[in-house]
């Protein structure tokens, strides 16, 4: 049972890896064991996550941005390619 | 304007109509406007130049964000991550401040409420996500940016950084402390 019990600190650390990879069994119960006594490493588990879903849904498409190319940045940039177009042709 | 385009590989074209699109996937990605904007430029130049190899099998716009998400990893690999190792360790330490000697929380996570609800709060938390990075030492923000928002592997970051999984691991870890707290001060307004 000793091997099971894991600092808040320690926890925190686990829970974070356990992000990244598949834990060992025990770092698993030890992280289970600990959260059910613990509602401080299971608020910050729960913000990790939360966080994460926030970065993962603005990916992809970024629907939540309205942001458009400035002005000055697309008119810089059409120049660029007219250019390159000539210098092909 | 030269009348010789051609329909269909004309990126002047692909500017008009992808040009925000790209801008916003590559703002999302690169903390300032300005490499943005020339991430959205090589990337229409990277693929004029290669517009043989288009086999029209996607859309263009799949291709170009294709293109551009490459050279988000080429900017990322080209900042040179060995910058700002010195600082780590006084994050570190600020990291340790937040357990007592027991290892047990000493300055307690708050509650968070619920989540954004509206499109325009989630864009102030992205904002504020982003400011958080930018506070941070480089290596740290560039490590869980790719892991975060391009799901790179750890294996890939390990490879990267050129440096052990346990590491990576780390740098994660203390990525994500560093932010966790930020947005607690500073969005969640639970700072004390």
């Amino acid at each position: 049972m000793r091997h099971w019990i894991f600092s808040c600190k320690k926890i925190t650390r686990m829970i974070s890896e356990s992000m990244d990879r598949k834990l060992p069994l025990y770092k698993r119960m030890g992280i289970r064991f600990h959260l059910m006594m613990c509602a401080l490493c299971r608020r910050y588990q729960q913000q990790l996550l939360f966080i994460r879903s926030v970065l993962r849904r603005n990916g992809g498409t970024d629907e939540t941005s309205d942001q458009s190319l400035p002005a000055d940045a697309r008119e810089r940039i059409e120049k660029k390619l007219t250019d390159e177009i000539k210098r092909e042709s | 304007m030269p009348a010789v385009r051609k329909q269909g590989n004309d990126p002047v074209t692909w500017l008009n109509q992808y040009g925000d699109a790209l801008y916003r996937y590559a703002r999302a990605r690169v903390q300032d406007s300005f490499t943005a904007e020339d991430l959205v430029q090589d990337t229409l130049l990277a693929a004029y130049r290669s517009r043989k190899t288009f086999s029209g099998q996607s859309t263009v716009r799949t291709w170009l964000t294709g293109i551009l998400k490459h050279k988000v990893m080429d900017y990322y690999r080209k900042l040179n991550p060995e910058q700002g190792d010195e600082n780590l360790d006084i994050f570190a330490c600020s990291l340790d401040n937040l357990f007592d000697k027991k290892e047990k929380w000493k300055i307690k996570p708050g509650d968070w409420g619920g989540d954004p609800k509206n499109v325009y709060e989630r864009k102030e938390l992205m904002g504020v996500i982003h400011a958080c990075l930018a506070d941070m030492p480089e290596k740290l923000s560039l490590a869980y940016t790719l892991r975060e928002m391009e799901g790179a592997t750890t294996g890939e970051i390990c490879e990267l950084f050129q440096t052990g999984k346990n590491n990576c691991w780390v740098l994660l870890y203390r990525a994500r402390m560093l932010l966790r707290r930020c947005l607690e001060v500073n969005w969640f307004g639970n700072g004390k």
